[in-house]
């Protein structure tokens, strides 16, 4: 069970389904591990579905669509049906990387951490990395300045907010001058979301990069 | 008649194995819409099915035009019944609410719509549904079924008479798919009105639950 979760603003926009693709990941990744998550969630997907029967303005829909709908069902041959559910136990991560995580090119930036980029796997303009702080090892004194989405995959950091272990989530920003500390043992793994350097608006923008916050 | 009792007994034993104090009192609360999802995976029961369009066909069109997607708004109605169809075997009453369990399914039909328009052929590196989960698609413990029920009642009760400023800022979350960021851009408000409304809100409705309720 994590000690460091998201707060309810932002379980709600994974609820609705608005968080970028590289936040959606995170923020599954620690309700895999933080059942206290998963129970607020519970409760925001019903917020959901309340909000949708509440809305009242229901849109008519064509008379035959139910017709077609049932047409479609019978085409399907139902191998279909057999395949859909497959869960699997490697992680979205591990699914998305298809390798271990100490398998991965990992590029070493300073004498304690390594870095492996992902942002090229996601739409959008935000910086996806893994970081790997060597167990013992000590980062450099920084602090943020847009705001950083971590979450952590093996090992633990400390810094003078706490102790982070596997599945804690935490977002830093420029409130937070840090300087994180590797817990001895193992390597600590971090999944690491910075904001967009642009910041995209307007309503068109919106439309088209539905995933750029 | 005979489905219905047929898919109660199903339900019976799978509360057998779970043996939870609460299964009975939350069984007798199981809504209607959960009846007819589990008669469509029973019995692929059509006049169910029928029933579950009928209520939740225009809603999903709906969402889908206050998403944006007018052009696609039927589209979407077809891809989450087809889902709610193939999958219905794999609902779990205690779980989630039927309701709630298809707003799931239309939410990652959705962004799964929205990341195909936007990906145009190249391939998708993570599965929509690796990033956002349908309740009960895996084994995790859930809030217990009876809480959960009571606690839904609670958000539909007293989800009218929060003020409309805390009623606008959800709706354009949950129904116009806008970030707290776009919604701040929107309304002409500093992101932190729009943060504070949620806090508000969720107050209000108890959405938040604390750990001695859970």
């Amino acid at each position: 069970m994590s000690t460091h979760h998201p707060d309810e603003v932002l379980l709600m926009e994974y609820s609705a389904g608005t968080l970028s693709e590289p936040m959606a990941l995170c923020m599954r990744m620690h309700l895999d591990r933080c059942s206290h998550c998963r129970g607020q969630l519970d409760m925001l997907n019903s917020l959901g579905a309340i909000m949708l029967d509440h809305s009242k303005q229901a849109s008519r829909v064509s008379d035959d669509l139910f017709d077609n709908i049932v047409a479609q069902i019978d085409s399907e041959p139902a191998s279909r049906e057999a395949t859909v559910e497959k869960p699997s136990n490697d992680s979205p991560l591990e699914r998305l990387l298809g390798s271990d995580l100490n398998e991965l090119p990992w590029k070493r930036q300073l004498a304690d951490v390594s870095v492996y980029d992902l942002s090229d796997r996601f739409p959008g303009e935000e910086r996806v990395t893994l970081q790997k702080l060597c167990a013992g090892g000590r980062a450099p004194s920084h602090s943020h300045h847009g705001s950083e989405a971590t979450l952590v995959l093996t090992g633990a950091f400390a810094d003078a907010n706490g102790v982070f272990s596997k599945g804690d989530f935490v977002i830093l920003d420029h409130h937070h001058d840090h300087q994180p500390v590797a817990l001895h043992g193992e390597d600590c793994i971090t999944l690491s979301v910075m904001d967009a350097p642009v910041k995209l608006t307007g309503r068109l923008t919106r439309l088209l990069n539905p995933f750029i916050r | 008649m005979e489905l219905i009792r047929s898919s109660q007994t199903a339900a019976t034993k799978s509360r057998n194995v779970t043996t939870a104090p609460d299964s009975s009192r939350a069984e007798r609360s199981k809504d209607h819409w959960s009846q007819l999802l589990e008669r469509v995976a029973s019995h692929q029961d059509r006049a169910a099915f029928h029933q579950l369009f009928e209520h939740f066909g225009p809603q999903i069109k709906y969402y889908a035009i206050s998403n944006g997607i007018a052009h696609q708004a039927e589209e979407l109605v077809q891809e989450v019944m087809i889902s709610i169809w193939r999958r219905a075997s794999t609902y779990d009453w205690r779980k989630a609410a039927a309701s709630t369990w298809i707003f799931t399914i239309a939410r990652n039909q959705r962004i799964d719509m929205l990341r195909k328009i936007q990906r145009g052929s190249a391939e998708m590196a993570i599965e929509t549904e690796d990033l956002w989960q349908i309740p009960g698609d895996d084994e995790k413990d859930p809030v217990p079924s009876l809480h959960r029920i009571i606690a839904e009642r609670r958000i539909r009760d007293s989800f009218e008479h929060l003020p409309q400023e805390q009623l606008t800022v959800l709706k354009q979350v949950y129904l116009e798919h806008k970030s707290h960021q776009a919604v701040a851009e929107d309304l002409g408000i500093p992101l932190g009105t729009v943060k504070s409304r949620v806090r508000l809100a969720l107050g209000k409705l108890k959405v938040i639950l604390q750990d001695q309720d859970l």
